[in-house]
């Protein structure tokens, strides 16, 4: 006899994130009614704050910022040796690094897919990124949210040394909401409370055989990020995270960032110094161990190159 | 070969010597944004990130990228530019030519290009 099928839990567990999408939706909607009633012939009157952040990165983080529909990105990061080896490595210039090289594109208004590739244990990521509310000028939406979430694999070969038996093993998962507004014309500020997930985390055996995880599998932590334009396509940029979960053990620490973003037509630039030496956000989270109270900072690099399709 | 380089670059010496006609509904538009304080320090920011690596930050067109174009750009603080009407500059701006990128993709919101037809009025001498 075939057996029945329950679907409750599936709906319970569905019914929460279905609410919410429905009421963004409704939100929105009664925003873009009211922005048609405030509307002349040609121009609107009522229209979003521009430019809160220049690009998707600021630093080690996402921005708040979805770009234009169709705008494909291609991305460029890199993170090299910490610099407190100094003449011995060239500041870490010379010591091992991290690259990842990603495509994004936006096909409908205020979503954007994502791939990227990293050397860091070969993981590859799948994202997603949209904005949910965006800052008007008016200022009836003070705040411009966006959620960012992304799906990684690590695609190592299988070894003994690697606790990898399952096509799960291999998976993290990372999401953040993103909350930003842009001051003034200068200023601009984020924070961004994230939940790192990695489906499989180191563990070793305590007395009765009893299993003993050093880290927990759920992480969460925030970020504050913040922009100074100092020029037209000249930005001091900021960035700290703070982890918020304790862990058994190998506790990850704060990181601080600082560096310049240089936005052109088709181009954003960033250089930086900070303590995250990984390039996805999760390993950063949870992984990192540069410590700002020992100097472990390390020089690294964002390049964004975006056509318009 | 030494023909087709010839015909290659005069049909493009021709393209850039043509008067740029604009369409007379377009040059006719009239910009419905008021060139007041806010205008004109949003189409500064489009200015600077989107123009100015050719035509240069005063409109001299004397940007960094000037020199590698095929097209000299035009000074934007004297009659050459500042007698055509604002639509002309803005079909210009929008659909572009040659060197001239379009921008009506990568600044989708019409009243950001009037924005900046009104902060280039403040080139003029």
């Amino acid at each position: 006899m075939k057996k029945a099928i329950n679907y409750t839990p599936m709906i319970r567990l569905i019914r929460l994130p279905l609410l919410m999408l429905v009421f963004v939706l409704a939100v929105n909607e009664l925003i873009a009614q009211d922005s048609t009633q405030a509307t002349a012939p040609v121009i609107k009157k009522k229209s979003y704050v521009k430019n809160t952040f220049d690009g998707n990165y600021i630093i080690d983080n996402q921005t708040v910022m979805v770009p234009i529909k169709g705008t494909f990105e291609f991305d460029i990061q890199h993170r090299f040796g910490t610099i407190e080896h100094g003449w011995k490595d060239l500041a870490g210039l010379f010591a091992s690094a991290n690259m990842l090289l990603g495509f994004s594109y936006v096909p409908i208004k205020d979503l954007q897919l994502g791939f990227g590739a990293t050397n860091d244990r070969m993981q590859v990521d799948g994202n997603l990124k949209y904005a949910l509310f965006k800052q008007t000028k008016n200022n009836k939406m003070p705040l411009s949210v966006t959620l960012f979430a992304n799906t990684v694999m690590d695609t190592r070969a299988k070894s003994s040394s690697l606790p990898i038996i399952n096509l799960q093993d291999r998976m993290s998962f990372f999401s953040q909401l993103i909350i930003a507004r842009k001051i003034n014309e200068k200023i601009s500020l984020q924070v961004g409370p994230s939940l790192s997930y990695f489906n499989n985390v180191e563990a070793y055996y305590v007395e009765n055989k009893v299993i003993q995880a050093k880290t927990n599998n759920a992480h969460l932590a925030i970020s504050a990020a913040g922009k100074f334009k100092l020029t037209e396509g000249l930005s001091l940029i900021a960035n700290y995270d703070q982890p918020i979960t304790q862990h058994p053990m190998n506790n990850p620490n704060p990181n601080i960032s600082l560096g310049l973003d240089m936005k052109t037509s088709g181009h954003d630039f960033q250089i930086f110094v900070g303590n995250y030496g990984y390039i996805l956000p999760q390993n950063n989270n949870v992984y990192n161990h540069n410590d700002f109270t020992k100097s472990q900072f390390l020089i690294g690099f964002n390049i964004s190159r975006l056509w318009n399709f | 070969m030494i023909i087709v380089v010839f015909i290659t670059t005069a049909s493009f010496t021709f393209l850039q010597n043509k008067p740029w006609a604009v369409p007379d509904a377009a040059a006719k538009k009239a910009n419905p944004v008021k060139a007041d304080a806010t205008s004109n320090a949003a189409g500064k920011v489009l200015w600077g990130q989107h123009c100015a690596s050719c035509h240069g930050k005063a409109g001299l067109g004397d940007g960094s990228k000037a020199a590698q174009l095929e097209t000299t750009p035009p000074d934007f603080s004297k009659a050459i530019v500042q007698g055509q009407s604002d639509g002309a500059l803005f079909f210009k701006t929008s659909e572009g030519r040659g060197d001239m990128p379009s921008f009506k993709k990568k600044i989708p919101d019409q009243e950001d290009i009037w924005n900046l037809v009104n902060y280039m009025r403040s080139f003029k001498k």
